[in-house]
């Protein structure tokens, strides 16, 4: 590469001549390469107008996650029950953006210039891409578990969204989950939290979560980090600090890292609480979750009726999704040496599930 | 045909905004022979600047140029960290990065994601109304074609001063330039300066486009800023007519290309970063086989 800037007119020879021919046939055929492989995807898209209009939705899942699996397998469900099958009268393009703004970026970029009927965005950032790729070209956005669409700029409001999207929020079920620390944990005094402070959705659920704790009698102690690797160190700040259990919520980060607080928690002998029922499953005392599933069995409900006509995405309100169902892991219990308060006698045990 | 004119179009328009990235890249990489790890944390930094700027009503032209400088800025600090203070150019390039994420956050006041929907951007305001509607849809193809290539004229005219003269000796032949009694050590922080403000202006483009800036979204920059310059260089390594920054410039959209064929094609996502490695490793080799008639070099990459 040192020679870029070298004029080569002094040092050309007879076989740099002919290289020079060969790489032009590689170029050529690189270029022939593309353009054939471009016209397959077009006869591909072209086919299967066949009778009854097969209408194409892209569906863009920001991160492979849980969580937001569970929503897209709601998402599928809720639109058959509406009765658009994928494959029959739909036809569901599914792209992960591996956790990469450029990805998600590109994919909803070109989905909207292969003019789908709709795109779906799962996840805030993924639906930020949609809305941004589909602006222009009008067509309608489904986002779900998105948990503040206003400040993430994509609806004016959450009663009439005005641009072509709407969607379902989850709101994390932060007053239950605080009773159920109580009635778990009567004596307890202070809660420890992990957040990851470049989350938005950590950030304000922390804010939401200090406010209500007052009214439960608890005092939260928090630890914020910024990548995986400080989660171990945060958590074991937490306990050190006296606390007599640690709550999650929806943090990814911390979410996936949660093995390091579990380990942390148990060399103090206290619990952690989670925010989801995987969560509880891997470890967690027990936890207020929101179903993921029926999340997206909602939107997928949503997208149906947009797709038949019935109203605009963006006169349809953002349905916000806050029914939780509380579980618990009997094998967590047991060892903790603590009683199952009476009034959670009936949540399902997660330990059992797995 | 529309489908693909605008799987096309999308291909040009984000290949010559990664471009400017990639041209910068060139500048550390190639010429200063500086693998220069601050560009994750630069790319963001330019998105981060545009949208605290655009967010509060500032001019976006005003916002890019701000935003080249703060990049500017940025690479200066990794050359004086190199320079200055002895410290290797892997490590201060990975020391910048990791403070950048905290200055974009304070520049963002905290937020990951920061949104500006409809505000005033490059591309829907000033020049772009002048636009005949039916160009509309090609605007920011437009807009970006010009910004890169306006990039790469500027590049090239500077590489031709005798600024620019010294900062190429400086990756071959350190020795010259201190022959001439110019200090090598100025020149890398001029080529790391010239290099994150293209990569700023880069990210600042970009956050035009999607009228958001995400926190995160310098993840793998680097490495798609050495694909691009990488298979620009290889496949058109022997064509003396193309200038190197126009061979980045064409990496960058064949790198583009690549993606949205793949992805067109159905494959799953999760194959995107071992189809870029192939490719990758397809540009290295193709090279060295095209260059079988000369005598064997040993690549410098």
């Amino acid at each position: 590469m040192k020679r870029f800037f070298d004029n080569p007119a002094g040092s050309k020879s007879n076989k740099s001549n002919s290289n020079k021919r060969r790489s032009i046939a590689a170029v050529i055929i690189t270029v022939l390469i593309f353009s054939l492989i471009f016209t397959m995807v077009s006869c591909n898209q072209q086919s299967g107008g066949n009778g009854t209009k097969v209408l194409n939705i892209g569906v863009i899942q920001f991160a492979p996650h849980p969580s937001l699996d569970n929503c897209y397998e709601g998402f599928v469900q809720g639109l058959k029950e509406a009765g658009f099958v994928d494959g029959e009268n739909i036809k569901i393009d599914f792209q992960n953006a591996q956790g990469e703004m450029s990805n998600s970026d590109m994919i909803a970029k070109n989905m909207a210039a292969s003019k789908y009927d709709m795109i779906v965005g799962i996840a805030t950032p993924a639906a930020m891409s949609a809305y941004s790729a589909a602006k222009d070209n009008d067509i309608p956005v489904i986002f779900t578990a998105v948990s503040d669409p206003v400040a993430a700029g994509i609806v004016k409001s959450l009663e009439r969204p005005e641009y072509n999207v709407t969607g379902t929020s989850d709101v994390l079920p932060l007053e239950a989950q605080l009773k159920m620390i109580r009635a778990f944990l009567p004596e307890a005094r202070k809660i420890g939290v992990v957040y990851t402070t470049s989350e938005p959705n950590s950030v304000s659920h922390l804010s939401q979560f200090r406010e209500l704790a007052g009214k439960y009698g608890f005092e939260i102690v928090e630890a914020g980090v910024t990548s995986a690797s400080e989660v171990a160190a945060a958590a074991m700040t937490v306990v050190s600090k006296g606390v007599d259990c640690i709550n999650n919520f929806t943090d990814n980060n911390v979410v996936n890292n949660l093995s390091s607080v579990l380990h942390a928690a148990d060399g103090a002998g206290i619990p952690v609480f989670g925010s989801e029922v995987e969560q509880v499953k891997n470890g967690c005392l027990a936890s207020e979750s929101i179903d993921y599933v029926s999340l997206g069995v909602e939107t997928g409900k949503m997208a149906a009726s947009v797709l038949k006509g019935e109203t605009k995405a963006s006169e349809m309100a953002v349905k916000l999704i806050s029914d939780s169902t509380p579980v618990y892991n009997s094998s967590v219990l047991e060892r903790l040496g603590l009683a199952l308060p009476a009034e959670y006698e009936g949540a399902e045990d997660a330990a059992a599930a797995k | 045909m529309d489908i693909i004119i605008g799987i096309m179009r999308n291909i040009l328009e984000e290949g010559f905004i990664y471009g400017i990235m990639a041209m910068g890249v060139y500048i550390s990489y190639s010429v200063l022979h500086f693998p220069d790890l601050s560009v994750d944390g630069t790319f963001p930094l330019g998105m981060c600047v545009t949208a605290a700027l655009i967010s509060s009503g500032v001019n976006p032209y005003v916002a890019c140029v701000v935003a080249f400088i703060c990049g500017a800025c940025a690479g200066c600090v990794t050359g004086l960290l190199h320079v200055k203070l002895r410290i290797t150019d892997l490590l201060s390039g990975i020391l910048v990065m990791t403070a950048m994420w905290s200055v974009n956050l304070v520049i963002t006041r905290g937020s990951a994601v920061v949104p500006f929907y409809n505000k005033d951007t490059i591309f829907n305001s000033g020049a772009v109304s002048l636009l005949p509607d039916g160009l509309y849809a090609w605007r920011i193809l437009l807009i970006s074609a010009v910004a890169a290539i306006a990039v790469k004229l500027i590049l090239d005219l500077y590489l031709k001063t005798k600024s620019g003269l010294l900062l190429r000796a400086t990756g071959d032949n350190q020795q010259f330039v201190k022959s001439v009694s110019r200090d090598p050590g100025t020149m890398k922080i001029i080529g790391l300066t010239i290099g994150n403000g293209c990569t700023a202006l880069a990210g600042s483009i970009l956050s035009q486009v999607s009228e958001s800036a995400n926190i995160n979204s310098g993840t793998g920059m680097v490495v798609m800023g050495l694909a691009s310059v990488i298979i620009g260089t290889s496949i058109f390594k022997r064509l003396s007519i193309l200038k190197p920054t126009a061979m980045v410039l064409t990496g960058s959209v064949l790198y583009r290309a690549c993606l949205a064929v793949a992805m067109q094609l159905g494959l799953p996502t999760n194959y995107l970063k071992l189809l870029m490695a192939v490719i990758f490793t397809f540009a290295l080799v193709a090279n060295n086989v095209l260059a079988k008639g000369k005598k064997y070099e040993t690549p410098e990459y």
